[in-house]
This record gives structure tokens, sequence and C-alpha cells, in this order.
């Protein structure tokens, strides 16, 4: 609940912009009071189904209630299952909407992937000019061991 | 007949008529009286098995005999459902006997039930119905049971695929722009993800790209629940760069199209390694977003190109255009492709079939220009650089100058150059890279002219000197005096003579090539002013000229030659010669007036040697000793061809002289 909270802080946040208003605060105070609320009741649906199916469990003499009995276990069993897949549907509300708040979060880590890329990009060039150099230098003694080496001093000059 | 006449009527007894005859009597049943006829009825009501039950005795013993009859002629055992069977028949003996009661009963209507009573049950019976309802019970639960565990078991399911979605998402996330889309998400029931990969950072409206078809990429669920990213086949083009009439050997494109192959397969990966899946799966997609991203790129390069190809220009002329292909022609000749390619999936060899398969776009005429091995020649004999040096070169230009110059308010160092070299404000980025290109193409031709005439000029050496410009070269022909003549000349100084040894070991001379001018800078030719006041040894300032490509051997080769000269005459004038130095000749004034010369010869065409030289015989009554002699007239008594001499072979023939020449 506290990190549904937080999350809907933090959209209610990003979504302002500049700071949250008041306006946007209590949106996002409506929004956390009835998720709040679905979750209450989906878990008060849970307990309170599962509350009568232990209840029913009283094995009683007519066999027709024995039978109606029956027919509302699987009707509890339906609504147990419907408050779980609700409460499932919430946790992916929940999830998307963090997926598009935190957006402090996203965008520090950005800011720090985009510091490692320019040091990364630095770091590049000044191996790419290291390399210039070292291929310069490495002309050079190749240029001047060539020149004064005996197999251009001695063979006779080729086209 | 006069009596009167006397009826009596009998009542007509109300009974009902039995039976009735063809003769007309009837038959009435006989009288029976009220008691005795309930008597009748009641008689009806078979309770013999109650008569036998209350005599259970007479029923054993009656048994008795006839078990003992079975067991000495039998000897089998009762069956198991004999007792259900039994107890059946007498409950329905019961049933049968109410019926009758009841069909009595309603037949007659004096009689009517009051009701009905049940009878109490037995503690068996009763323990026996709690033991079917609560079995019946225990069975509803078990079926809930079931469900509940079925139920579970999706719910798992569909909460271990949303957490792996959700978090490969949010890592994704962390690189990419993930927005969504409602609309989509209520209609498809999808959730309507995807990831914007449209960057405009261009935010003059005259430059604004268009998005590309790729920009969004809708976010999917494969089989299993994860992410899945979907591009249609042959989506992704990247740029490719291409000399004309010059087929590039080495195809290889991007690796990373490969990986657009196996992406598709991840979707069919088993659960078990569900886990390494992920990691795998996620960084997949990221080498796929970054494959598109890469294939946006070259889209809006190749847009920005096609731009700027459209304008004209001075150094770049757009020959042929078509969709996804530019044909550029630029200065030395050349001329150059670039196109947008599809990444095929067939590509699965390098070769000079490959490409072909590739390009689409390209005319047929200019596919079959060269094949493999005569692509090779070409390269070389055009000197044309390597494409994919330029690919990327042309990839970074944009890059840095239209891309990041919105981040970067300072000049980039890619701008500085084109402002430098060039003093136009409106220079376009494809004109320095044309220039650049040009430029490389013909650096590359006086570079294999400088080392043709080295190759043929043993004590002249090349030093190249790479400025980091992409429009300049430089370089240097160096010349060395040996060490042995440096030494035979110290030897000569310590002897006493008094000239001072002032000879220098080095000359040099400095070729600069700036797009496509020549400049030649260097030492060696004399003032001409000093050549015609007769003092050429008065001033040798550095001098620095233009020329062009087909000059620039001989004026090299006439540099080296006149270099050569200056040295011999220092050192001549050291040991104490009187000589007289011209442009390429050197006259030694012998004893008896008679003048020497020793000339050189540039030929750049010599295959032998560039530089070769003459000895001629002067009396030194004509003025011609000071002009050119015609070598063309080839030897006579006072011409002498020497060949091609090393510098230590001139340095001989110097002191040589010295006992020929007066001083």
């Amino acid at each position: 609940m506290n990190k549904g909270g937080a999350g809907l802080g933090g959209g209610a946040g990003g979504g302002s912009g500049g700071g949250p208003t008041a306006a946007a605060a209590a949106a996002a105070a409506q929004k956390q009071k009835t998720l709040l609320q679905r979750v209450d009741n989906d878990i008060g649906n849970l307990v309170d189904n599962f509350g009568f199916l232990v209840n029913v469990a009283r094995v009683n003499d007519p066999p027709v209630r024995n039978s109606q009995e029956a027919f509302m276990m699987d009707m509890r069993a339906a609504r147990m299952v419907q408050a779980a897949d609700s409460l499932l549907k919430l946790v992916s509300e929940l999830k998307q909407t963090a997926i598009f708040s935190g957006f402090a979060s996203l965008n520090d880590h950005v800011d720090q992937r985009t510091e490692e890329f320019n040091k990364l990009a630095e770091k590049t060039n000044g191996t790419l000019a290291r390399i210039g150099e070292e291929a310069v230098a490495s002309l050079k003694d190749l240029e001047s061991h060539y020149y004064s080496s005996a197999l251009r001093t001695s063979n006779p000059p080729e086209p | 007949m006069d009596e009167d006449l006397q009826i009596s009527i009998d009542k007509l007894p109300i009974k009902r008529l039995d039976a009735i005859e063809e003769s007309g009597s009837e038959r009435f049943p006989s009288d029976v009286g009220y008691d005795e006829k309930r008597l009748n009825l009641i008689r009806r009501i078979d309770f013999g098995w109650a008569v036998e039950r209350e005599d259970p005795s007479k029923k054993q013993k009656s048994e008795g005999t006839t078990s003992a009859k079975e067991s000495t002629t039998t000897n089998q055992q009762p069956w198991q459902w004999q007792s259900l069977v039994e107890n059946l028949q007498l409950a329905h003996q019961e049933l049968s006997v109410i019926i009758d009661l009841i069909n009595t009963v309603e037949a007659n209507d004096a009689v009517t039930v009051a009701g009905m009573t049940r009878p109490k049950q037995l503690p068996n019976e009763l323990l026996s119905d709690l033991a079917v309802s609560t079995a019946t019970k225990l069975q509803c639960f078990r079926h809930l049971g079931k469900y509940f565990k079925q139920s579970a078991t999706a719910l798992e399911k569909q909460v271990a695929r949303e957490a792996r979605f959700y978090g490969a998402l949010i890592r994704l996330q962390q690189n990419w722009k993930v927005k969504r889309h409602r609309l989509v998400a209520a209609a498809s029931g999808n959730e309507g993800f995807y990831i914007d990969l449209f960057y405009n950072s261009l935010h003059d409206t005259s430059s604004s790209l268009r998005p590309s078809s790729m920009s969004t990429i809708p976010i999917e669920h494969d089989t299993a629940g994860m992410l899945a990213v979907n591009l249609p086949p042959n989506s992704c083009r990247s740029l490719q760069f291409e000399f004309l009439g010059s087929h590039s050997a080495n195809n290889m494109r991007r690796s990373g199209e490969t990986k657009m192959q196996a992406l598709s397969e991840d979707s069919s990966r088993e659960t078990i390694k569900e886990h390494a899946n992920d990691d795998e799966c996620v960084r997949e997609t990221h080498s796929l977003l970054r494959e598109v991203h890469r294939a946006i790129f070259d889209e809006q390069v190749f847009e920005l190109v096609s731009r700027e190809a459209c304008n004209s220009s001075l150094s770049v002329n757009l020959t042929g255009i078509q969709e996804n292909y530019l044909r550029l022609s630029i200065n030395q000749g050349a001329s150059v492709s670039i196109s947008l390619l599809l990444s095929s999936q067939d590509n699965k060899t390098t070769g000079a079939g490959t490409n072909h398969s590739e390009t689409e776009t390209v005319p047929s005429e200019l596919s079959d220009v060269s094949k493999f091995g005569e692509g090779k020649d070409n390269v070389k004999k055009l000197g044309l650089p390597n494409r994919i040096s330029f690919e990327i070169y042309l990839q970074q230009l944009f890059h840095e100058y239209v891309f990041v110059k919105v981040k970067n308010k300072t000049t980039s160092s890619v701008r500085s150059q084109i402002t430098g070299q060039q003093s136009k404000d409106n220079l376009n980025i494809l004109d320095h890279f044309c220039m650049s290109l040009a430029h490389r193409i013909f650096s590359n031709k006086v570079l294999s002219e400088l080392e043709n005439l080295v190759c043929r000029t043993p004590y002249v050496q090349l030093i190249s000197h790479p400025t980091w410009h992409s429009r300049t070269s430089s370089w240097t022909l160096s010349m060395k005096v040996p060490q042995s003549i440096l030494h035979a000349g110290c030897q000569i100084q310590s002897s006493g003579n008094s000239n001072v040894k002032n000879v220098r070991s080095q000359f040099w001379t400095k070729v600069v090539v700036i797009d496509e001018s020549i400049s030649v800078e260097g030492e060696g030719n004399p003032n001409i002013v000093g050549l015609f006041n007769g003092k050429p040894e008065s001033n040798c300032p550095i001098n620095r000229y233009e020329c062009d490509l087909a000059d620039l051997p001989i004026i090299l080769l006439q540099h080296v030659a006149s270099q050569v000269i200056q040295w011999l005459h220092e050192e001549a004038l050291t040991v104490g010669i009187k000589v007289n130095r011209d442009f390429l000749s050197l006259a030694f004034e012998l004893d008896h007036g008679e003048i020497a010369s020793l000339v050189a010869h540039v030929d750049p065409e010599d295959t032998r040697g560039c530089i070769s030289w003459w000895l001629t015989m002067d009396d030194g009554l004509t003025e011609d000793h000071k002009l050119h002699p015609d070598l063309s007239i080839g030897e006579s008594e006072s011409r002498k061809y020497l060949g091609h001499l090393s510098l230590d072979v001139l340095y001989s023939t110097l002191l040589d002289f010295v006992n020929l020449c007066s001083f």
C-alpha cells in the first residue's frame, strides 16, 4: 500500500512538472483512496466468502438443504476467485502507474547513463587520439627504418 | 269394468348393477350390510407379513429346515447383496400396501387420510443418512478444493507472466521511451505499450525531419507472456556508401542484422529456463531496438543528404536519384552512391554476389560495372579510399553537426574544420564530405606520385605528416647527406682548411595538399635575381608556390636536383674550389680556363632513376655555359653521360675536381 501511495505521489509530482499543485495532490489522494477502497472490498469479499464456506460445513438433516448449500458454496467460491482476479488487476494497474510515475528516479538514471556515455565517448576519443599518435610514431619509425635499410639502398630502383 | 283402477308403485331399489344379461335380466349384488362392507374392505388389506413378523420363531424353524435341506444339497455362500434385495422387497411390499390403502381411500369417499407420520427412524438409519449427507458435503468441498487449486495455479501463472512482462518493461524503460496508447489498449485488450524511438533534436522547422515508420514500436506479449517486439520483415534499412566503378569485396554488413532473425525465435523457449531467457530476451530486445534506432538514424542521414544534394553546389553534382538511392559525382572523376539497403534475411554469405541481392534500387547498368577482381584494381588505380571509413565519416559528420549541435552550444570540431576550411557561411555538410572525399582521392594520387619519385631517388626519403584534418595532407621529401660524407668533411676541416664548414646535412621539400591544390615549399632553388646578377649563392630563400598534379613530379625533381647542386656548391666552397652555380648545374673553372659543368637532368619517366648527371666541358669562350645544355643531343666530346649517381659518388667527383680546379 505504501509503495502504491509513493508511486501515486511520484506520479502526481511528475505529472504536474514543477511541483504538486493542490488539484493534482487532491486527485492523487482521491485515486489512492479509491484504490485502497478496492483493495478493502476485495479482501473483504475474500474473507466473507471464505467465512461462509466454513460456516456451511455443518451437515444438515434435510438433503434438500444440502443441495442448496452446495450451490451456495459454488457461488461463494466463484466470488472468491473473482475477488482474487480483481486484486491481480489492481496490481497490474499499480505497475502501469509505476511505469509512468517515477520520473525522478528515471531522470536520475538517464542522467547517470548520459554521464557514463559521455565519459565513454571522451575515453574513446582519447583512445582514438592515442592510437593516432602511436600510428604517427610508428609510421615515422617505419619510414626511417625503411629508407635507411639495406633493402632500399642496395636494390635497384623500381618503378 | 267399472271398478277403480288401482296402481301401486314400488320404490325402485337404488342399487348398482352388477351385470345385465342379453335377455334383459339384471343382476344386482347381494345386499350387504355397512359393517360387513367395511370388514370386506379391510380384509382386502394383506397383513400377512405382519403376522409372519410377529411370529419369527415359526419363521426360523421353517427356515432352519429349509436351510438344512439346502446345506445338505449345496455348499454355496450367500450372495452379498441378498440382504439388500430382501430389504428392498420388504420395502416394496410396504409401499404396495400403502398405495393400495391410498387408492382404496380415494375410491371410498367416506374415508379420508387424516395424516401420515413418518415412522421413527432407527439409529443406524439416522447414522446412514448422516453419513450420506456428510459424504455429499465432503464431495462438494473436494470439488471446491479442485476449483481453488486450478484458480490458484492460473492466478500464479498470471502473476508470473505479468511480473516478467512488467519487470522487462521497466528494464527497457531505463534506456528507451515507453509510452502508452490508451485507445489501442481499450480496443485491442492489450496494454497498448509502445516504444517511441523518434528523436528530433532539430528545432529549426526548416530542418525538421519527418518521423520514420519505425519510430513507434508496439510491445506485445509472446506465448509465454514475456514482452516481445515484433517488427515486420525488411523494415530496417542501413546506409551504404559505395564508389561506383569499384566493387567492394568486403560486404560485411552490420552484425546486428543477423540478430533480428534470432529474435523471432525467442517466443518458443521453454519455461524451465525462464530466468536466463528473461535476461537474454531483454538484452536482445535492447539490441533490436538499437538496430531500429540506428536504422532510423540512417534514414534521417539519407534524408538530409538528399536535401543537401538537391541544392546546387560546386563540389557535388547529383547525377542520379531514385527511391532510397542517390548517385553523386564529385571532383577527381569519381562517382559515389549513397543508398538505403534492406537488411535481408538471406544475407548469409559475404562476397561479390551478395551486394547485388541486397540492393534493390541500384540500376542494372551500375550493378554490372565491375566484378571482384576488377574492383580491386580499380580501387588501386583510382586511389579510392576505404568506403567503410567514409561511410562512418558521413554518419559521424551528420551526427555531430546536426544531431548534437542542439545539445552542444559551442562549435564542434567538425564545425571548426568546416568554417576554417571555407569562408562561406552556407557550406553544408555534404559539400564538406565530398570535398574531403575528393581531397582524399587526390592526395592518394599525390602520394603515389611521391612514392614513385622517392622509389627511384635513393637519397630522398618521404616523410608523412598526418595533419588530422580531413582536407589537408602534408609530406616532406628529405635529402640527407650520408654520414660518410659528413665524416670526410670533418676530416677535411680538421686538416687545416680555413673555410668554415657551413654545409648543411639535410635538405627538405614540403608538399602540402589542401583540398585539391598542391603547394610546394622548400629551399634549393636559387634566387632569380641572383641568377641574373650572377650571384646565385647570395640568397636561396625558401620558396613556396603551387602547382598541379601533372607538373608535380618535374617540379619536385628540380627541387631535389637543385638541392643537390646547392649542397655540392657548398661543399666545393668548403674545400676551396672555385665554382659557379646555376639552376641545375655546377660549373668548375679548371686550370686552363676551361669550364667543366656538372649538369643534372631530371626525368620523371626514367625507370632507372629520376635524376641523372652529365658532365660537360666548355672552353669558357662562349656564353652558353650558363645556359642549360641541350642534353637531348647525346654524348659527344664535350658532353659525357655520367648516369644516376649517388651522393657519395657526386662527392667523390667533387673531390676529384680539387686537383683540376684553380683556387
